[in-house]
């Protein structure tokens, strides 16, 4: 009898949710500024009401991202203190399975090879997705902060360092947005193995099949877990 | 309480533009100049210069912001009818027989061309005939049109920039200003500034002659206040916010107001900008391009977020190309058994 996985927990789907919806956002209030001349983003620029809005807005929804953020944080340190004794535990940190694992992959994409790695919780993909999140938040709420108070960090900063959030607030916000649009879509929505959405994300939930494809490790060890509590 | 005072600014300017719109506007004419400078055909032909219109279309006068001053007040060597041909160029800096608003001085301009003259856009004695030729004169800046405050929403938003270095002139120096100003080509939009000051810097071939910095114009458009205007925000400094209107000096120059010594007072503006700006962030040079001489920190900062873009997007781009082809792949050898 085929069973549904839990994947993500409610709060977990809610992290998730508290991220991507001020993210889009944020996108569509700040790339009008980065491309004044763009018509596209003219467009969006007054869909948003016009520059004077767009700018309350973009600083409302940087701030429940970076609640957002900040609460998976302590999430996290609740986490490793109370339940799990560390991150390795929890499949968050890149191991040297997740280099065989890119070797496997790369071996079978080039046909050299007719199995797909087998993957564990986390493939080495969703890792590069989760502390990838880790660095944009790092670069673009350091340099966005900077940014909104400019004459307050400029009385404890040297002056290069607003020229330097300037600079690395719109380049890392590119980067941000086609590692979005391009990698993270491609990989939960236009693979045409996952095509047209993998649910996930609001189920939380994986069905057997979807486990024996993607994560057969970890069917594995829940199983064996399960026949060792009979 | 400097937006109290913009606002009954406004208001009473309305009133003067309302009173200046309702009075006749032939007084200019007193002296009866257009009955030849009104024929269309009125000018001559010369050699060098080739067809030179005299004709004065009176409508268009008697709706520019000189509309009230005779024309001999400034063509003040016409003294015979009819005149010779050849007339001395008109000098803004002569006194005018109109008074100031809420004054009894004359009016004159002298306070501007004196500015002017000492600025870097002035007369360089230095300099060869063409090349002092090449910089702006009154009238390159100042086309006297006339515009309708009352309808020019673009104008009303621009006169907040006024008061960041007027303020303290009390509520007639604000009139004063705000009127004068009205009928400049400057005084249309702060996007018009910009596009004004361009029509220059921005100019190679023209600014070769000078030694001046061409990536001014560019690097201003690459930062936040350049971006920000040209998707409406009007608060954003525009060139004169920084570099004044006439008094524009080298940044070399004790008085100029980008000197390092005053830079902070600049961008701090009255308190209407960055109030409480400190020297450092005064100081960083906001529109050169940044290079390896002259900043390198930014500039590697910069180069370093295309490598890193360029780089992921390319390893990312590799894997869903390999992983589609292996996908299609898959479904062609399917077929092939088949």
């Amino acid at each position: 009898m085929s069973q549904d996985y839990t994947r993500f927990t409610l709060s977990q789907r809610l992290q998730h949710i508290f991220m991507f919806v001020p993210f889009i956002i944020l996108v569509l209030t700040g790339f009008p500024i980065k491309f004044p001349e763009s018509e596209f983003w003219s467009v969006v620029m007054s869909a948003a009401g016009g520059i004077e809005k767009a700018r309350i807005i973009h600083r409302f929804a940087a701030a429940v991202m970076i609640l957002d953020f900040g609460f998976h944080i302590l999430y996290l340190g609740y986490n490793l203190i109370k339940k799990r004794p560390s991150l390795a535990e929890m499949h968050l940190l890149p191991t040297g399975r997740d280099g065989k694992n890119i070797i496997e992959n790369m071996k079978y994409f080039l046909f050299l090879s007719d199995e797909r790695p087998k993957f564990h919780r986390f493939s080495y993909i969703e890792k590069f997705d989760y502390w990838a999140v880790f660095w944009g938040m790092f670069i673009m709420a350091g340099s966005g902060i900077v940014l909104w108070f400019p004459v307050l960090f400029s009385k404890y900063l040297p002056g290069i360092v607003i020229q330097i959030a300037y600079i690395a607030h719109s380049d890392e916000a590119m980067l941000a947005l086609l590692a979005i649009i391009i990698w993270h879509f491609y990989n939960v929505h236009f693979n045409p193995r996952i095509w047209p959405a993998n649910k996930v994300w609001y189920k939380g939930t994986l069905s057997e099949e979807e486990m024996e494809h993607e994560h057969p490790l970890e069917l594995e060890e829940i199983k064996a877990r399960e026949e060792a509590s009979k | 309480m400097p937006a109290t005072i913009y606002r009954h600014s406004i208001l009473v300017l309305l009133l003067v533009m309302l009173t200046a719109l309702s009075a006749p506007a032939q007084q200019a004419d007193a002296e009866n100049c257009n009955l030849c400078h009104s024929l269309a055909m009125m000018g001559i032909a010369t050699p060098s210069e080739g067809l030179r219109s005299f004709e004065v279309t009176a409508n268009a006068y008697s709706h520019s912001t000189h509309r009230n001053v005779i024309c001999r007040d400034c063509h003040t060597d016409i003294n015979v009818f009819p005149h010779p041909v050849e007339v001395a160029k008109v000098e803004c800096s002569k006194a005018c027989h109109i008074t100031k608003p809420f004054a009894l001085t004359g009016y004159s301009h002298t306070e501007q061309t004196d500015a002017h003259a000492i600025s870097a856009h002035g007369f360089n004695s230095e300099y060869s005939v063409e090349k002092n030729q090449a910089k702006p004169d009154c009238k390159y800046c100042h086309s006297n049109t006339f515009r309708n405050v009352v309808n020019d929403e673009a104008l009303q938003e621009n006169s907040q920039h006024c008061v960041r270095c007027h303020e303290g002139e009390g509520l007639a120096g604000v009139i004063l200003h705000v009127s004068s100003h009205s009928g400049h080509r400057t005084a249309e939009a702060s996007i018009n500034v910009v596009e004004l000051c361009s029509s220059c810097h921005a100019d190679q071939g023209h600014m070769k002659q000078f030694d001046v910095n061409l990536t001014q114009v560019g690097g201003y458009e690459r930062h936040f206040h350049g971006k920000a205007l040209k998707r409406g925000l009007n608060e954003v400094a525009n060139c004169m916010d920084c570099h004044r209107n006439h008094l524009n000096l080298s940044a070399e120059d004790p008085n100029s107001s980008i000197h390092p010594n005053n830079i902070q007072q600049t961008c701090s503006a009255n308190s209407y900008c960055h109030s409480g700006v400190s020297s450092t962030f005064a100081a960083s040079a906001i529109h050169s391009e940044p290079t390896t001489q002259n900043n390198p920190i930014l500039f590697y900062v910069e180069w370093g977020f295309i490598i890193l873009t360029a780089a992921t997007m390319a390893l990312l781009f590799a894997h869903i190309f390999l992983d589609f082809g292996r996908w299609v792949g898959d479904i062609w050898m399917r077929r092939k058994e088949k």
